[in-house]
């Protein structure tokens, strides 16, 4: 396993405030700068497909997954994962299989999970207290093992980005023209779909729940007003989403802000998103 | 006779228990602009879906094979339903395809010119910075045109060209798909129900309303009797002649057509 520590420190460098100074902080910081573009060149595509709604289900996966681990008594993170891309790959299918729009799908399979998670709660109460560190997530106690593993999904989800971002952008103008130009649709949908699901589950132990949604959204509809071309979208979306995080660490560790760094954050991209939105207004009136 | 280029041997397609084409028999020349005809709910675009293999069907599409192997379809949707917001260009949309190298890392110079060449052929290269969402109906299914043909078509594939485009659109639509198709040579099959289009562009018509009604070269095929068993109305009335500026010869290419 390659050492960290050489990383650590390059980030206490290149960001030398007193705050960057702690190891927790370095490792946050290392953690989000592997998160933050992950969930940016997720979210251009989430947008495009119109699957907002999916990445709430499977973070609310997590909630059930974590219940399930608990209660078969292994590893919850593992049974996270599991369970996230269980659900993931299930909502495709079914909507691929059937004439109900793919919110609908979402919708149930939302509900399905909830319920799941709650009932495996209510049956063993102390359960419950173990689930509120994954509503709210918490960057700062982030460990190793987290970080290579953020790591590792990071280079599969380059090279799928490097692949199959056009075909991926193809899919999510029009599924159909884009599977009669020879578009292996079926595949890149369960893909996107596998790795999404993990990208979200990943983010759940950063940011919690509640704002993982907001982590794959906001950069990208940022992004959007900000934006001419399609290279643009990816580009705008991994700046508002980098600068976000890093700004939202450090503002949360100043004494007079003290706030959770996973709210900072998302507060950060939204400022960002209220910007494009006065930017893209005033292109639209240009235009006019 | 030549081999046709589209066969269609019993084809039936029911989607949650409805039945939507019930025993297709139909055939499309080659080298032929055939137009697929029927009223709303006929399965037009069902016949077409089922040929591209979009979707799941009983019986038997033959598509023959080219000299150099199966043939290759073009495909111009219906009015393209697309997240209008995306700002993403009319070159991108021509790029994504055949480019290899991720958009985000730029667009070839060398695909950028094929672009540039494919909307000069539908009259569209003004319409390579704009945004997709910008496009009235008309342009954009000049690009979608543009798009089908990138990869060389052997037979195109349209549906409802003509949906929310103007008259002059619609004229320039056709006079393209009729220089296309002298230059390029493919066979073109195209879902309408606009009876203006099918009497000034196509050569051969296949009349279907869940089963056909009746099928061959225009003027012969849409008879009164034809129209009222398909439309289900009388359609007598409806003038034959093709319009000023679209008429084609025995071989279904207009006169002033590029050879």
């Amino acid at each position: 396993m390659p050492d960290l520590a050489p990383l650590y420190d390059l980030a206490a460098r290149l960001l030398p405030f007193e705050a960057m100074q702690a190891r927790f902080m370095q490792q946050a910081l290392v953690e989000l700068i592997l998160l933050a573009p992950m969930c940016a060149m997720m979210g251009v595509h989430v947008v495009s497909f119109r699957m907002a709604f999916f990445s709430d289900a499977i973070s609310h996966s997590a909630f059930t997954g974590v219940a399930l681990g608990l209660l078969i008594g292994a590893d919850a993170r593992l049974t996270m994962v599991g369970f996230a891309l269980a659900v993931g790959l299930a909502i495709m299918a079914v909507s691929r299989r059937t004439l109900l729009s793919i919110d609908t799908v979402i919708g149930v399979f939302f509900s399905a999970v909830i319920a799941f998670g709650l009932a495996v709660v209510s049956r063993d109460r102390s359960v419950a207290r173990n689930l509120q560190m994954f509503l709210y997530g918490d960057i700062l106690t982030i460990g190793e093992a987290e970080i290579r593993l953020t790591a590792v999904l990071f280079v599969a989800l380059m090279a799928f980005q490097t692949i199959g971002f056009n075909r991926l952008l193809y899919v999510g103008v029009n599924p159909s023209l884009a599977a009669a130009h020879r578009v292996p649709t079926r595949t890149y949908q369960y893909l996107f779909a596998a790795l999404l699901s993990l990208v979200v589950i990943v983010s759940v132990w950063a940011v919690g729940v509640f704002l993982v949604t907001a982590m794959l959204i906001v950069p990208a509809a940022s992004a959007r007003n900000l934006a001419r071309s399609a290279s643009g979208m990816f580009w705008w979306a991994l700046v508002v989403s980098v600068t976000s995080a890093v700004t939202g660490l450090l503002v949360s560790a100043q004494s007079w802000a003290g706030t959770a760094t996973g709210a900072t954050i998302v507060l950060c991209a939204s400022v960002w998103f209220a910007g494009s939105a006065i930017v893209g207004g005033l292109r639209q009136g240009a235009r006019r | 006779m030549s081999q046709p280029a589209v066969l269609f041997e019993d084809v039936s397609v029911a989607i949650g228990g409805v039945s939507i084409l019930e025993s297709v028999n139909a055939s499309v020349p080659h080298g032929s602009a055939t137009a697929i005809i029927g009223p709303n709910g006929a399965g037009k675009t069902t016949l077409l879906l089922a040929m591209l293999g979009q979707l799941p069907f009983d019986g038997r599409i033959r598509i023959a094979r080219t000299p150099k192997g199966p043939a290759r379809l073009g495909y111009v949707p219906q009015g393209l339903d697309f997240d209008r917001g995306i700002p993403m260009t009319v070159m991108d949309l021509m790029v994504i395809g055949p480019q290899r190298r991720p958009l985000w890392a730029g667009r070839s110079r060398r695909q950028r010119n094929l672009a540039m060449t494919l909307l000069g052929s539908v009259k569209a290269e003004p319409l390579a910075g704009r945004r997709l969402g910008a496009l009235s109906g008309g342009e954009l299914q000049r690009v979608l045109l543009a798009l089908a043909i990138q990869r060389d078509p052997d037979i195109l594939v349209l549906d409802e060209p003509s949906s929310g485009v103007d008259i002059a659109g619609e004229n320039l639509l056709c006079e393209l798909l009729d220089t296309l198709r002298a230059e390029r040579g493919f066979t073109q099959v195209m879902v309408t129900h606009d009876l203006s289009l099918v009497t000034a562009h196509a050569t051969d018509v296949i009349c279907l309303n869940r089963r056909v009604m009746g099928q061959g070269p225009t003027e012969a095929t849409l008879t009164a009797e034809v129209l009222a068993a398909t439309f289900g109305i009388h359609l007598g009335v409806a003038d034959l002649h093709p319009l000023p500026g679209c008429e084609h010869d025995e071989h279904g290419h207009r006169p002033d057509a590029h050879a």
